[in-house]
């Protein structure tokens, strides 16, 4: 074998080792094994002193570039460990740098996501004030004048022949009175009862209330809108029940009970092992609300429906006391940011 | 009400298994709520009968029982007080699980072994009765499950009505709901009875003074009755509503009142005390014993009932105390009469008491019902206490209350519920409502008096869908009303100012606005409060006047739980009383509040939050909706410290406050530091908020920065610089930013170094060297002139 042929055969060698070489500690060996005093490609160099002129050029050329290829190829793969390897300088776990995003009021959150899917289905919003007047909250809603809900135990009256409304139905009956149909309204908003307050029932909380009115409105559309609704919100696969039910400003009147989302309906903890909840209630507009504000209730007919906030955001998010809306404490409020 | 599932068995011949009836009467209306197994507490319960008692050496309060249970003898300690030879008990065997989770087993009792234990009615879960052990009817069969022998082997269905369905406060209502559903008739009660040839009217005769609150009163009069217990049966359909029996007399009108809904009572004729019944209010201040014990002072509110001169029922709530039925009772005065709703509403409440009575009076019982009902009560007084019933019902109704008349265009009907019914159905369902209907084409129904809930059209279009299912009923697939409805710009707005808030790290408050009217006056002493007349609590007494409360308390409530660091912000309203009729005031605010310091990470040290932080929130709103510039103008304002309380300006319009909280104010709620807090008027705000922006063109020229520190009195402001350098530096200084404050040791006292940061642009060329440095030597001149400014040299 030539010496020429050597050195081809050094490379080659040379080259699959650094290959397979599996850490910086091994390519130094290499380094040594092959480019060190006693290696190989030095003992080549070491060697021409011994030829021809002519071999002298010519193996003395291949070697130094041999030489030179793998002193290249060993760095590279050397750097090449140390740039994926573990200890330099740079940390990438340290936390990254970011401003804080506040958090919107869950209550609010819920309420945007109710009113946004109305939205989209022609409703507008409309609010109207929280310290009403028996007429509104109760009279223009078809109240017999002695229902049980006019009373001091239910209601908080407020000084001046005030009350704070139990309901955010009062707006229907305003804006009945300011506008003719068709109208499509949808009212978030605080309501209270007078109740004592514990994990379960509060003082104050949050109800939406919408209404349609206009010609050749049926019960059949209050149900299409209602269980579109609900899938939107609580998910597609939902099922309703309509329940019939009593409202002194609806008739007919209904309870709608979803299946549970937690449990698919099967029967869970939070749906007392009945595979349903109680969600909504809802109606035809009592003829006597279109009455009183003076609208035509052959003309015209209507549906209205009330959720509650507070009560399903308890069961969608799992949240066992109706305090924590109300306290505002930043863990509570941060974690639905 | 809780009902026995066998008793609306026998009532309509339905036979549904439970669990179906519940399902379909709530899907009806009326909402079964929970059914529960009657006999849940008896399995492993059999009938025995008691043949010795002993005494149990060393223990005076338990003896040893032997029983006999048919095939098998056992030896019992029993410790109710009385247990005796001949009773008929029931014995619950090892294994059995009593009410309460009591499960019996085998015991050792002063070396005597029991393993099974005779029970009271409570641990049988029949009654809460505990006074002693259950003692059954005589002809008991010994040896038989204690269910077959009570008839226990049903169901307890209790059902959640709705306010305005009196009819249904009885088991013949629910019935006649059930019968609808299952197209079928109810099957009443008999009424048979046989009455002697003495008239009734000879013995009682009936006036009504106020007609308004009864419109009817009916007397029957029964001699002869022998008080005593009631057959198990009744007490059976009594028990499992939760009433408890007394004696025969009043068991019967109890269990008249469950079955038709109908309040009878019955009084003790010879203590009745005259021969006639008056109906009259009450005078002021007289006084009546009910049969409970308690003496009232009564007012015109209450309906009496009266002998003439004193008062023997408070009519419709509950009898008197000196005319009730007891052992010794021989004839009896039963009445059933129909009092107005809001009467007895009003008079139940002046005496503080709610009663089985008073609530289905309330409701609306029905006027027409009383024969049925008096009738049915006579008849069961003939069969049970052997009473003779004198012929004839007294019945006092001066003017009839006749059924009303209700036309119903089918058309109208399926128009309103979106369905396709005959008039054949609808008939069908209002015949099985017990509504009269005739005619074709528009239906002319007659409501029955037991239906006062039923009043125009619409209401039977109810009755119609819900018996035929609120389920049969379609889901509209399109949409209808109006198509295009618009965002309001205020809704933007609050979701504009959620956004860019929560996005600058504020999180959102919500607050009810109920607060304690004490702290409120330490912060506003002369702004008026709406109060609330009737508070759940002390520290929720009106609604709020301003926000600034609410965001106290809740940064109070997040420092007491250690979350010391804020940034907070919440849109609500204020609220204060008006003077005249419309002219109540809810104002929508927005407040802002900072406290503690900003977060700690590795790169950045905190820093105390401080005014700088809500003016920055400030001005990223002003920019947002175009409001423009907003200055702060000192103005004292009790809560906040003197020298950091601004009002903030909105050109010449005062839009809020702004400043740090007053120490001591802080203390009254609990907080110790640093709070800096903003109220804005939102109104103002938004009229002038949503300005369409403007495209500005990009620049096309280069910009030539310039910096430059001024060293000028620490009363300078910033603000004053920025403006002058504004001035000074004409069209041509296009920005003018401050971007550093030093106050130090390279600085006299008393001083201070503002950097600013001037962008020098022609809009119509490039700007020489020369230009720029001949008008920043004009804007160095003017803070000189202006504010002693010396230059420093960087």
């Amino acid at each position: 074998m030539s010496l020429l042929d050597e050195v081809t055969r050094i490379k080659q060698e040379a080259l699959e080792q650094i290959g397979k070489a599996d850490s910086a500690e091994r390519l130094a060996e290499i380094q040594v094994k092959y480019l060190g005093r006693k290696g190989a490609i030095t003992a080549v160099l070491k060697g021409l002193k011994d030829l021809s002129l002519d071999e002298k050029k010519t193996v003395g050329a291949a070697a130094n570039k041999t030489k030179a290829a793998l002193e290249q190829q060993i760095k590279d793969a050397i750097e090449a460990f140390s740039a994926a390897g573990e200890k330099t300088g740079f940390d990438p776990t340290l936390p990254g740098t970011r401003s804080r995003v506040g958090a919107i009021h869950i209550v609010n959150q819920v309420i945007d996501d109710i009113c946004q899917i109305f939205h989209g289905m022609g409703f507008t919003i409309a609010r109207g004030p929280d310290v009403e007047t028996d007429y509104y909250n109760f009279e223009a809603l078809n109240f017999a004048p002695d229902h049980p809900a006019r009373d001091m135990q239910d209601t908080m009256f407020v000084e001046g022949d005030r009350l704070l409304r139990t309901h955010t139905t009062p707006v229907q009956a305003r804006t009945l009175e300011k506008q003719q149909p068709p109208i499509k309204i949808i009212t978030p908003g605080l309501c209270f009862r007078n109740e004592a307050i514990s994990s379960r029932a509060h003082v104050a909380f949050h109800q939406v209330d919408g209404f349609l009115v206009d010609e050749g409105v049926t019960m059949a559309d209050l149900k299409g809108a209602l269980v579109a609704f609900c899938k939107a919100f609580f998910g597609e696969k939902l099922k309703l029940k309509f329940r019939p039910s009593f409202f002194p400003f609806t008739e007919p009147s209904a309870e709608v009970d979803i299946s549970c989302f937690l449990c698919n309906g099967k029967g869970c903890q939070v749906c007392k092992q009945s595979g349903w909840l109680e969600i909504l209630g809802c109606g035809m507009i009592h003829p006597n609300v279109l009455e009183k504000a003076e609208i035509d209730s052959e003309k015209y007919t209507g549906y209205a429906f009330g959720i509650g906030v507070e009560r399903p955001a308890m069961l969608k998010y799992r949240i066992n006391d109706i305090r924590l809306f109300f306290n505002n404490d930043i863990r509570f409020l941060r974690q639905f940011g | 009400m809780d009902l026995s599932y066998k008793w609306l068995k026998e009532l309509t011949g339905v036979d549904w298994p439970v669990e179906e009836m519940g399902e379909r009467l709530t899907l009806s209306g009326t909402a079964c709520e929970y059914i529960r197994a009657a006999d849940a507490h008896m399995d492993r319960v059999v009938v025995g009968e008691v043949t010795d008692v002993q005494p149990v050496e060393g223990a005076s309060k338990i003896k040893l029982a032997t029983v006999n249970l048919g095939k098998t003898k056992m030896d019992v300690i029993c410790g109710a007080p009385n247990v005796d030879v001949g009773q008929t008990v029931p014995v619950a065997l090892e294994g059995a699980r009593l009410a309460g989770d009591m499960v019996i087993k085998k015991v050792k009792i002063r070396g005597i072994e029991s393993s099974a234990m005779i029970c009271s009615e409570r641990e049988l879960g029949i009654s809460d009765d505990h006074s002693g052990i259950m003692v059954l009817e005589d002809d008991a069969r010994v040896g038989v499950p204690l269910a077959e022998q009570l008839d226990y082997n049903d169901y307890i269905m209790t059902f959640e009505l709705t306010p305005n369905r009196a009819d249904s406060m009885s088991a013949i209502g629910i019935a006649r709901d059930l019968a609808a559903l299952a197209s079928t008739k109810v099957i009443k009660p008999a009424t048979d009875l046989k009455e002697s040839s003495q008239k009734a009217d000879s013995k009682i005769k009936v006036r009504i003074e106020d007609p308004v609150g009864c419109p009817r009163y009916a007397a029957r009069i029964i001699r002869n009755v022998k008080i005593g217990p009631s057959p198990w049966w009744m007490k059976k359909k009594l028990l499992m509503s939760g009433v408890r029996p007394i004696s025969n007399i009043v068991d019967i009108t109890n269990l008249v009142m469950l079955e038709t809904g109908h309040p009878l009572h019955a009084f003790d004729l010879e203590r009745f005390g005259s021969d006639e019944v008056v109906v009259r209010r009450a005078a002021d201040k007289e006084k009546f014993v009910t049969l409970d014990g308690a003496e009232h002072t009564l007012s015109s509110q209450v309906l009496l009932i009266t002998n003439g001169k004193t008062g023997v029922a408070a009519g419709g709530i509950m009898g008197g105390l000196d005319s009730e039925v007891e052992s010794s009772t021989t004839d009896i005065l039963l009445e059933a009469a129909y009092f107005d709703p809001v009467v007895i509403r009003r008079g139940r409440k002046e005496l503080g008491m709610v009663t089985e009575s008073s609530m289905r009076f309330e409701k609306g019982a029905d006027p027409n019902g009383i024969p049925y009902a008096i009738n049915r009560a006579a008849s069961l007084m003939q069969q049970l206490c052997g009473g003779e019933v004198l012929a004839g019902i007294v019945d006092c109704y001066p003017e009839e209350i006749k059924p009303k008349q209700i036309s119903l265009r089918p058309a109208r009907c399926n128009y309103v519920l979106g369905v396709h019914l005959s008039e054949e159905r609808m008939k069908e369902v209002l015949t099985g409502l017990e509504f009269r209907v005739s005619g074709k084409g528009t239906l002319e129904t007659e409501v029955p008096t037991f239906r006062p809930d039923i009043t125009r059209e619409i209401d039977l279009i109810e009755e119609i869908a819900r018996i035929d299912g609120y389920d049969k009923i379609p889901d509209a697939t399109a949409n209808i009303g109006p198509l295009f409805t618009p965002i309001h710009f205020e809704d933007k707005f609050r979701s504009d100012v959620r956004r860019l808030l929560t996005g600058c790290g504020f999180d959102e408050m919500v607050n009810h606005g109920l607060t304690d009217s004490h702290l409120a006056a330490l912060l506003n002493p002369d702004l008026s409060q709406v109060k609330i007349l009737n508070p759940v609590s002390a520290d929720l007494d009106i609604m709020r006047n301003t926000l600034v409360q609410t965001t106290l308390n809740v940064i109070s409530h997040n420092i007491a739980h250690r979350n010391v660091d804020l940034c907070l912000f919440e849109l609500g309203k204020a609220y204060q009383p008006g003077n005249g009729e419309d002219d109540w005031c809810e104002y929508q605010k927005l407040s802002l509040a900072v406290s503690g310091n900003t977060p700690h990470t590795w790169r950045d040290k905190p820093r105390s939050y401080d005014f700088s932080d809500l003016a920055g929130a400030l001005s990223l709103l002003g920019e947002h909706f175009g409001w423009g510039r907003l200055n702060f103008e000192p103005q004292s304002n009790r809560y906040f410290e003197r020298e950091i309380s601004f009002a903030i300006m909105c050109g010449n319009i005062m839009v809020g406050i702004v400043g740090k909280m007053n120490r001591k104010i802080a203390a009254e709620f609990e907080i110790k530091q640093d709070v800096y807090l903003a109220e804005l008027d939102l109104n103002p705000l938004i009229a002038i908020s949503g300005r369409l922006t403007e495209y500005q063109p990009l620049p096309v020229y280069p910009a030539a920065p310039r910096d430059l520190a001024v060293v000028v009195d620490d009363h300078v402001r910033a603000g004053e610089l920025v403006e002058t350098v504004k001035e000074a530096g004409g069209e041509m200084a296009e920005s003018v930013e401050i971007f550093d404050l030093y106050r130090g040791k390279q600085i006299a006292a008393g001083k201070k170094s503002v950097a600013i940061s001037i962008n020098y642009r022609s809009k119509t060329g490039n700007l020489t060297a020369a230009q720029v440095d001949e008008r920043q030597a004009a804007v160095v001149n003017k803070l000189k002139e202006k504010f002693k400014a010396q230059i420093r040299d960087k």
